[in-house]
Formats: C-alpha cells, sequence, structure tokens
C-alpha cells in the first residue's frame, strides 16, 4: 500500500472533522462508500484533480449540525432527534445557536444525530 | 355515566351524621408518561437533565454558602487550588451485584445469597459532570450516607495524587414551602394504609373488612360514628394484591387457574366499593401491583376495578403521588425510593432516609442506576419542586412518624405506612395540625 495514499486519506478525514471511518455507516447513502478505504479502486495515478473522491452528501451545514450534536454543554446526542436536543437545550435555558434551529427547520438535512443507526 | 357519592349519611337517634369533605387538587402530571415517546434515548439523556436541573438551582445558592470560592468544573481543577465544583455523585460499591458476576469463571468472595444491604467499608465516592470525573476524599463525605445519582457542590482542593479533598459540601435543601395556617378550622383526617396485599395468604380479610366497616361509620357507638364522618379522604399507598405466583411459571393457564388468578383483584374490588360508596380514595399501584415496573408508576386500570371504578370518588394514581387537599400539600411513594436507599446507604431509620431525599431534594436518586425508572429525556419528573406538608411512605415495617423542619421555616410531617397485611396498622393523619396516629385492627382473642 503506498504510504502517501494513506496519508492523503487521513487527511481528507481530518479536514472533514469525523472520526469514524465512512465504511462503517450503514444508509442506503452509500454511493461513494465503495471508495473508502482501498486504493485498488481509486489508485494514486488516477486522480487528477488532487483529491480524493471520498466526500458524499456531507457538506457545510452537516457539519454545523455535527458539531451541535458533539457539543457536550447541550447534553448528549444519542436517542434524541436533532431538534428535541435544540429545544431541550433552549427550554433549559443554554441559549443554543439560533443557526442550528434555522437549519434543522429549513429541512433538507438529517434530522437525526450523527451517530444515529451506527451505534 | 359515573355514579356520585353523596355525603356519606349514617342514621342515629339524634340525626344524620354528614361526612366531612376537602377541597382535592391533583398534582400528578409530571408522573404521566402517556405523552413520552420512547426513542431509543438512554439513560444518560435523564442524569444531563438531572444534572443541568440542580446545577442550576446549586449556582443560585452559592453566593450565599461561599461567596468568595472560584466555581470549577472537574476538568478545569488545578492541583492545590480552593474552589468549588458541582455534579453527581457516583458511589462505587464492591458489593453491589453485577450481572457479570453471573458469567466469572471462579466464584469471587461475594456470597451467592444476596444480602440485603449492599453497603461495603471499602466503597467509595466519585463526583460527576460533563468534562470529567473525580474520585472524592476527606473524613466529611461518608459514603455509607451517600448514594449514586445525587447532585451537590463541593468545596475542597485537588491533591497531588488526582483525587479531591472534600472540606464542605452543600445540598440542595428542602425547596420552597407555601405556608399554611394550622391549627384553624376543623378536625379532618385522612387515613393511609398500604400493603394490603389480598389474596396472599398472610393477610387477614377479616382485619381489613373490620377497617372499611370502621372508616364507613358501621362501627362503634355514635362517638366513634362522629369522628368517622371526619375522614375526608383515604390513600392506598401500593401492595393492594399479591397475585399466586406459582402459576406464574410460564405455562399457559387453563380456565381454572385464569379465574384463580384474578381473584385477588376481584376481592380487592369489593371492598374498595365499600370505601368508595362514601369516601375518596385515591389507590396508588405498588411493586406487587398490576402496573408497569419502573417508576412512574402509572395509574392502575380502571377495567381492574369494575365495581368501584364506577364512582367518582375513586381516583387511581401514580406513584409517586402528590396531590393536595385543602391546600395542604401531599407526596408519597409506595416505598421502592426508600427500599433501595435502605440497601445502598445505612441509616437509624425509614424516616432518616425520607429525610435525606428531601434535603437532596430528589425522591429518588437511585433511579436509574439501581432503581427502574423510565428513560426521560428534557425533565426529571422526581426532582421535588415544592416542599410538600405531608411526606409519606407506604409499605414499611412498622409506622413511624416524625416532624422534620427546613432553615427557612418549612415544616413537613414524615409517615411511614406499615403493610396492613402484617401489622394490621393504619395511619390516620389529622389536617388541622398535621398530628398523625395509628390505628390498629387485631382479632385475637386472649384465651
Amino acid at each position: 500500500m503506498a504510504s502517501s495514499d494513506m496519508k492523503g486519506f487521513f487527511r481528507q478525514k481530518k479536514k472533514l472533522g469525523v472520526s469514524k471511518p465512512k465504511s462503517l455507516k450503514k444508509s442506503p447513502k452509500t454511493k461513494h462508500s465503495a471508495s473508502c478505504g482501498s486504493d485498488l479502486v481509486q489508485p494514486p495515478a488516477l486522480i487528477s484533480h488532487g483529491s480524493l473522491d471520498l466526500k458524499d452528501e456531507y457538506d457545510d451545514k452537516e457539519e454545523v449540525l455535527r458539531q451541535f450534536d458533539m457539543n457536550m454543554a447541550y447534553g448528549p446526542c444519542l436517542g434524541m432527534s436533532r431538534m428535541d436536543r435544540w429545544e431541550r437545550a433552549n427550554a433549559l435555558g443554554l441559549h443554543p445557536p439560533k443557526e442550528v434551529e434555522n437549519l434543522l427547520r429549513a429541512g433538507k438535512v438529517n434530522s437525526e444525530c450523527l451517530w444515529d443507526g451506527r451505534v | 355515566m359515573a355514579a356520585a357519592a353523596a355525603p356519606m349519611e349514617v342514621d342515629t337517634g339524634n340525626g344524620v351524621f354528614q361526612r366531612k369533605q376537602a377541597m382535592y387538587k391533583s398534582l400528578d402530571e409530571s408522573f404521566e408518561i402517556q405523552k413520552e415517546m420512547y426513542r431509543g434515548q438512554q439513560y444518560s439523556q435523564i442524569y444531563f437533565a438531572r444534572l443541568h436541573l440542580m446545577r442550576t438551582l446549586l449556582y443560585s445558592l452559592l453566593p450565599t454558602w461561599k461567596p468568595h470560592l472560584p466555581i470549577c468544573t472537574v476538568l478545569g481543577l488545578e492541583e492545590g487550588k480552593e474552589c468549588i465544583i458541582v455534579g453527581t455523585l457516583y458511589k462505587h460499591m464492591k458489593l453491589k451485584p453485577s450481572i457479570l458476576d453471573e458469567y466469572s469463571k471462579e466464584r469471587s468472595a461475594s456470597p451467592l445469597v444476596k444480602p440485603h444491604n449492599f453497603v461495603h467499608s471499602d466503597d467509595y465516592l466519585v463526583l460527576e459532570d460533563e468534562s470529567g470525573r473525580v474520585k472524592l476524599r476527606g473524613s466529611l463525605l461518608l459514603p455509607s450516607v451517600y448514594v449514586t445519582g445525587i447532585v451537590v457542590a463541593l468545596h475542597g482542593k485537588e491533591t497531588g495524587a488526582g483525587d479531591f479533598m472534600v472540606e464542605d459540601i452543600l445540598e440542595a435543601g428542602l425547596p420552597h414551602q407555601i405556608e399554611l395556617p394550622l391549627n384553624s378550622g376543623e378536625d379532618k383526617y385522612v387515613v393511609f394504609v398500604s400493603g394490603l396485599s389480598v389474596g396472599s395468604s398472610s393477610a387477614n380479610p377479616l382485619h381489613f373488612q373490620l377497617f372499611v366497616d370502621h372508616i364507613t361509620g358501621h362501627l362503634g357507638d355514635e362517638k366513634e360514628q362522629g369522628i368517622a364522618a371526619h375522614i375526608v379522604q383515604v390513600v392506598i399507598a401500593g401492595n393492594s394484591v399479591e397475585f399466586p405466583r406459582g402459576l406464574l411459571n410460564g405455562q399457559n393457564l387453563g380456565s381454572k387457574d385464569q379465574s384463580r388468578l384474578s381473584e385477588p383483584i376481584k376481592e380487592l374490588d369489593i371492598l374498595l366499593t365499600q370505601i368508595a360508596a362514601g369516601i375518596p380514595l385515591d389507590i396508588m399501584p405498588g411493586t406487587s401491583d398490576p402496573a408497569n415496573f419502573s417508576l412512574p408508576q402509572q395509574p392502575l386500570h380502571k377495567c381492574l376495578f369494575p365495581g368501584s371504578a364506577a364512582y367518582n370518588t375513586f381516583r387511581s394514581c401514580t406513584n409517586p403521588h402528590s396531590f393536595e387537599l385543602d391546600n395542604v400539600r401531599f407526596l408519597g411513594t409506595s416505598g421502592q425510593n426508600i427500599e433501595d436507599l435502605a440497601r445502598y446507604s445505612d441509616a437509624k431509620s425509614k424516616l432518616e432516609f425520607m429525610e435525606r431525599t428531601l434535603r437532596w431534594r430528589h425522591l429518588a436518586p437511585t433511579a436509574p442506576n439501581t432503581l427502574g425508572c423510565y428513560p426521560f429525556t428534557d425533565r426529571d419528573p422526581f426532582f421535588i419542586e415544592k416542599c410538600p406538608h405531608v411526606y409519606f411512605v407506604g409499605n414499611q415495617e412498622k409506622y413511624e412518624a416524625s416532624l422534620i423542619k427546613g432553615s427557612d421555616g418549612q415544616v413537613v410531617r414524615l409517615i411511614c405506612i406499615p403493610k396492613f397485611a402484617e401489622t394490621g396498622t393504619a395511619v390516620v393523619l389529622n389536617l388541622r395540625n398535621l398530628e398523625c396516629h395509628a390505628l390498629s385492627f387485631g382479632t385475637q382473642f386472649s384465651s
């Protein structure tokens, strides 16, 4: 295994801020999971634009929500929908960020926490 | 649809006795779980809700306790720096039964027969908040007094070994109580009974029938009946039936066994109808009753009581149960919270356990650790918001009562209600002055 490819793999993961390997995700959105962890599928020679094609539907909005999930000031995130957790934090006077509420109300984002279905 | 109970009337030579009445208000809403939806959450959620609720409360008490000390989180502790930390207590117990013991290859030193009390001199306390946990040292905090699940504030400093040496402790204390004008008005009595265990071999049906006859005014002379007419409420605090356990061995029941199984509850219904026909009656579920296991236990279903549920005086209540009678605030359980404390800590009497739960401002601190509990996510219904005037616990070994005082002038009557099937004793409380006494029934005739 080419070590430079592994470094590239890890670098990509740090940028996204997710520590759990993507291959464990059970949800049907696994279009790109085949490209994870295996440089046979995507050998370095074929990477023309300089970064690995590992990005799935994970975007900036999801990043904000995941940071909200991980913030321990609002309590554990497992077993609650994100909106319920936001409302609980609001009711307890913790002043959760309004941005998270807006994102959740707008829809088109994952309503469950990032560990949902994985643990 | 419900038959209204007329004020109980007893025909006597002088006239008719009218039963006194009191204004009742149920406060059980926070103990009902019909609206809760289980979404796979674990108990971390209720611990977070409890910690946040009580930490906010303790933070508001700190300025009057030790205003000059800084407040730290557990991770923010610095060695030698005197500070205050607030968190949930966890007690590590050597003898606490663990499911993993069943899988251990060697038989450990602890005996197979479980002791009633799991306290050991090697137990130690740990304080935990969201950031971390720290072991507690110091002679002030006796592990045998505390249990897992209490939220406290501690004054002390971190030692070189990484432990926290405790110098002082602040508990939440008794909550605010609405003052009552005591000793005014007339005598009105509330009768408490628990552990009827109808259907068990140790329960004497004659005792309970005597009890029912006495409070409905069918016993005694005019003076007795006059006193009985002052009873305004009956509260049954759990364990009203005992089902024949031998039938519940996993096999299908034949029709004869099925009718044997339902006999205790039918017998109870007949007896309760006699009470409900004349007096307001509150019945709470207990450990042996057909209700859910985990706290808060939900009200016994009305279909179990076809006779008594027809009366509007019959109220099936949750466990724990909270209500107001003529503005006197009552709070009580069927005993599970105190029994669990007795397993995991030591005290001189059950009354002392009860006083501790009030001073910790939490009805059942060991829930959900060792006491079954619903995994609430956004609230902790066992947190005591307002101080009751009367705090009762059912299914105890004997009748005990005391009066405790709080730092803000709160006064609480504590009552341990004995198991009726074993002692034949009920408890009577006077609403006017919160005095109480035992009411015993016996059928032994000296030979």
